[in-house]
């Protein structure tokens, strides 16, 4: 099968291809290239190298590889598009460069894109977080009419005002694999091909994955003990806090956000519980923004309450 | 005339985004001309041109130098512009400074004898260098924004970051600086075909340079490049594109240099409801389906690009492969969706709010079925049509927590009908459930059938209620839950024909919600439901184009039902029509009997005491009450009307030949008693006095 560009498939770069050549690329323009943040996240945001390192003047910039995990999105490995685990790309620059259009475009001709044979379009999408407290403006960034890419600059994270603003670029990599294989299910993305020619699809790693955690997700995991675990998590969260430790506090945040995707998964919250645990979560989110602010940033500004919209 | 330069302005940015852009286009044509008039600068007219990443400012015959100036302002009298001792008091020292100038050089003139303090106001000519690097940087902070932000370290704020500025008066670069960005003689052309950037050698190149760049660098300009390519395609396939509004607006800026090009997708998909389809295409990828000669959408539709048009086999490849996913998660939805009846997915309702204080959607559902169920009594349905309003009541909102629906969320109702239908409901009840939204905008139909208008009927009395109940009503510009769309369309249902009482029907709408525990305030809140209907009526009869009198005679009798309301005013307008002089003599006569006439007196005259044309009118007015009644009773509003016109003869020849205001108390007093008589027959019909003031 032959790309549509006349470029034989067999030079499609591979999953893990499309990976290293973004971790060098982004090495290449100073960033930290960190490993996956070892805790479930729903979002490469939600990893603290985003949502907390966006705080405060210092200058950073960082790109990772981040495991997502979505547990609605579950098919069971029936649909081609759909997954309740996948992976995301994620880059964060502070202060955003002048250029950061530019080197983004840049960034997919280092995965064998020519854009100037396709139609890439930065299609307005803003985003928000309630959870986070935090927005910002951007695109959904469109290669032929695909989304492969979100495009943001933060203004606003945990309540605070982001000053300098980042921007932050999350690239969906299966998408932008498929798109690159010119393959149409994501269980036939070549994530792998050795010299002598053996070759692993992405099903191959993770069909039976999806599976099994789809079954878990809906009809397995144990909500009593989800429940609980929320809880638990909630109060281990403000003890933490109260030591005076933003970052082991937020894992917990972390953790109540999966707890409450696992059980709402399984279909035991009700529309107006559902509402009282957001604000659960937001209310923990914002407090460990705030430690940040004050032990690692070292400054406590008041939190804009107008939520700067 | 001084000499004169063009002026060339152009803000390059990251994309804006479509609508926002649209409105500072507008927004640039009054700013720019406004900005340049503020400091007095001599310009011929300005064209504004944008493009996603730009907006440009075009100024012809822009002088070089403004003319020096001298303008003289007379003040306040001598007298009272200075004190007795000669100082200049508090009257001069602010009129001198109003004009931006020190008391003490205001000077003393007389005129027409009366001595006066004046001002001289001197504005030296100015060189444009010195005045347009403020004048351009102020429009670029004038531009208001629904959403702006900031980038890097800048602390402006813009819709998208400004990356350059492009700012020429004939061939010198007018220094302007915006977020560490200055301004050059260069642009620069679409980020992929041409991206430069290039030097623009004058103000009058910038528009051709940024044209040989690949930009079309007008919304009107791209708009025409996008309809003739609709055309030619429409033309090559046989078929007719649908180009709704918005989505036309989006496309036309998020592109520079729009191609049209045509993809297809599997015909397989044409098996899933055509609906999803479409919102797919429109809402989600921004492409406009195309439909067959027979009207039914075909698998052919229309991409707007902005890529290389030599790239086209590529780009439709790409977007051929995207809707394809698409429809494959549509199809999997539907698909999946039909594994249960529909009924089934009621019980999931109570996963959806409604309104926080108001419950689930669930909790809407049980409230909506009992109303449904009242308003098929007041209706008189029959049996059947009483059975498939409940059963569609039950599942009119069932969709929402279907997966087709939770993905492609504008066909609500539309995918309820699709399942109830393969779930063996009837069709009237599949019907219902699809049209039971309507009318979802000014204009739209409403529901074909009378089951799916008692629902429909049911669900916005239910939410309108609701709303009101909780203090929610609408105020100013905000109609968060569209309740006045919510009105209009009850009151356009209730026109095309159910006959229901609406105000028994917020009565129960509101009974129901306090049997389910709701604890409210239930006459003044049913009372700002009828004012808001009424409200509603009047506006809707003004826009109809009815006389604001006609309405307001008509409302003055109380009628809280607005289908009554409207019957009542399109006839009273259309026997004004016919007889105009009639009905203006009436109105006339009408008005003055009301004058003189005093309700204590009340109606109890003594026959005795008449001339002839008293007695004429008292038979006449006594015949008219009778004839109005019955006319009234049997819903006869022109009836009424007719007969009231009948009055115009006896009370003109009344008021022509007696004095009311006789001397003789008993005369007098036995005359005010007929007018009252008279002016009662009208009291049900209409206030004719609201139609005499305004003539």
């Amino acid at each position: 099968m032959d790309d549509a560009t006349g470029a034989p498939m067999t030079e499609a770069p591979t999953f893990q291809d499309v990976i290293m050549n973004l971790q060098r690329y982004w090495a290449d323009q100073g960033c930290v290239v960190l490993q996956p943040y070892d805790n479930e996240v729903g979002a490469g945001t939600n990893a603290p190298a985003t949502t907390l390192r966006a705080l405060g003047p210092q200058t950073w910039r960082t790109a990772y590889v981040q495991g997502c995990r979505r547990p609605t999105d579950g098919r069971y490995g029936e649909n081609p598009n759909r997954l309740q685990f996948y992976y995301q790309f994620q880059v964060l620059i502070k202060p955003s460069p002048d250029d950061i259009q530019e080197l983004y475009l840049g960034s997919l001709e280092a995965i064998g894109i020519d854009v100037s044979a396709h139609d890439v379009r930065f299609v307005e999408d803003d985003w928000e977080s309630p959870t986070l407290g935090a927005w910002g403006l951007g695109w959904e960034v469109w290669i032929d009419g695909m989304e492969v890419t979100q495009f943001t600059y933060f203004q606003q994270v945990g309540g605070f005002e982001c000053d300098p603003v980042p921007a932050e670029i999350a690239y969906g990599l299966e998408r932008l694999t498929m798109f690159v294989q010119g393959v149409d299910s994501v269980y036939d993305i070549v994530w792998s091909k050795g010299a002598d020619g053996v070759t692993f699809t992405y099903g191959d790693v993770y069909l039976e994955n999806e599976r099994e955690y789809s079954t878990y997700n809906f009809e397995v995991a144990d909500t009593e003990f989800l429940f609980k675990e929320f809880a638990d998590r909630e109060a281990e969260c403000m003890r933490t806090l109260e030591a005076g430790l933003p970052l082991p506090a937020y894992d917990s945040v972390l953790k109540c956000c999966h707890t409450f995707n696992l059980l709402d998964a399984r279909g035991v919250i009700s529309a107006t519980e559902r509402m009282a645990y957001i604000l659960r979560v937001r209310t923990l989110a914002k407090a460990c923004c705030e430690s940040y602010m004050e032990h690692v940033v070292g400054q406590l500004p008041a939190a804009d309450a107008k939520g700067g919209e | 005339m001084a000499d004169t330069r063009t002026l060339a302005f152009e803000i390059g940015t990251e994309e804006i985004p479509a609508f926002d852009l649209k409105a500072a286009t507008a927004q640039l044509a009054e700013l720019v001309p406004a900005a340049l008039d503020a400091k007095r600068i001599p310009h011929g007219p300005a064209r504004i041109y944008s493009s996603p990443r730009r907006l440009i400012a075009i100024v012809s015959d822009v002088a070089l130098v403004t003319e020096r100036t001298v303008e003289e302002f007379r003040g306040p009298k001598a007298q009272i512009a200075f004190d007795e001792a000669g100082e200049p008091t508090k009257a001069a020292i602010g009129f001198a400074r109003g004009k931006g100038l020190d008391a003490s050089a205001l000077e003393r003139r007389e005129e027409a004898g009366i001595e006066y303090v004046f001002a001289t106001v001197e504005t030296p000519e100015a060189e444009m260098a010195s005045l347009l690097p403020e004048v351009l940087a102020g429009i670029i902070e004038s531009i208001s924004w629904p959403k702006s932000m900031r980038w890097g370290r800048m602390r402006q704020l813009f819709s998208r970051p400004v990356r350059w500025i492009c700012a020429l008066l004939g061939d010198e670069v007018v220094p302007v600086r915006f977020a560490n960005v200055e301004s050059a003689a260069q642009t620069r052309g679409h980020r992929f075909l041409s991206p430069g950037p290039h030097e623009v050698p004058s103000a009058d190149a910038l528009l051709d340079v940024v044209r040989a760049a690949h930009v079309v660098p007008s919304e009107a300009e791209r708009e025409q490049v996008i309809r003739d390519g609709v055309a030619a395609a429409e033309e090559r396939t046989g078929c007719t594109a649908e180009l709704p509004q918005k989505t036309l607006t989006e496309v036309i800026n998020l592109s520079e240099y729009p191609t049209v090009m045509v993809g297809a997708f599997d015909e397989g998909f044409l098996a899933v409801p055509e609906e999803i389809i479409v919102d797919a295409m429109l809402m989600h990828q921004r492409y406009f389906p195309l439909y067959d000669a027979a009207g039914k959408l075909s698998n052919s539709f229309i991409v707007v690009s902005n890529g290389d048009p030599a790239c086209e086999a590529t780009i439709i490849d790409g977007n051929e492969r995207v809707v394809a996913a698409r429809l494959y998660d549509a199809k999997f939805f539907y698909e999946e969706d039909l594994k249960k009846p529909l009924e089934a997915y009621v019980e999931h309702l109570d996963e959806v709010v409604f309104q926080e204080q108001l419950g689930t959607m669930r909790q809407k559902t049980e409230r909506v079925a009992q109303l449904a169920d009242r308003l098929a009594l007041d209706a008189a349905l029959d049996a059947a049509e009483q059975q498939d309003v409940a059963r569609a009541a039950l599942l009119a909102k069932a969709d929402l927590v279907t997966n087709a629906v939770v993905e492609f969320t504008s066909v609500q109702g539309i995918m309820g009908s699709y399942y109830a239908r393969e779930a063996g409901e009837s069709e009237r009840v599949a019907r219902a459930i699809a049209e039971h939204y309507m009318p979802r905008f000014s204009g739209d139909d409403v529901p074909a059938d009378t089951v799916g208008r008692v629902v429909a009927l049911a669900d916005k009395l239910d939410t309108i209620c609701g709303l009101f109940a909780v203090d929610q009503a609408p105020t100013g510009s905000s109609d968060p839950f569209a309740l006045r769309r919510a009105a209009l369309g009850v009151i356009a249902i209730m026109q095309a024909g159910v006959g229901i009482s609406l105000a028994a029907a917020i009565r129960d709408a509101l009974r129901i919600y306090q049997e389910a525990g709701l604890s409210f305030d239930e006459a003044q809140v049913r009372g700002a439901i009828e004012d808001f209907f009424l409200t509603r009526t009047k506006v809707l009869l003004r826009d109809a184009g009815n006389a604001a009198d006609a309405v307001d005679a008509v409302m003055a009798c109380g009628i809280v039902e607005p289908i009554e309301v409207i019957e009542r005013v399109r006839a009273l307008e259309a026997a004004r029509r016919e007889e105009p002089e009639a009905f203006e003599d009436l109105a006339i006569a009408y008005a003055r009997a009301n004058n003189l006439s005093d309700a204590a007196l009340g109606t109890g005259y003594d026959a005795a005491l008449f001339s002839a044309s008293e007695e004429a009118l008292a038979h006449a007015v006594t015949e008219a009450q009778t004839a109005v009644d019955v006319a009234l009773d049997g819903g006869d509003y022109a009836g009424a009307l007719a007969k009231l016109a009948q009055l115009r003869a006896p009370i003109d020849d009344f008021f022509d030949k007696t004095m009311v205001m006789d001397e003789d108390v008993a005369l007098r007093e036995n005359r005010m008693r007929l007018l009252n008589r008279f002016t009662h027959v009208f009291s049900r019909v209409a206030d004719f006095s609201c139609m005499a003031k305004s003539k």
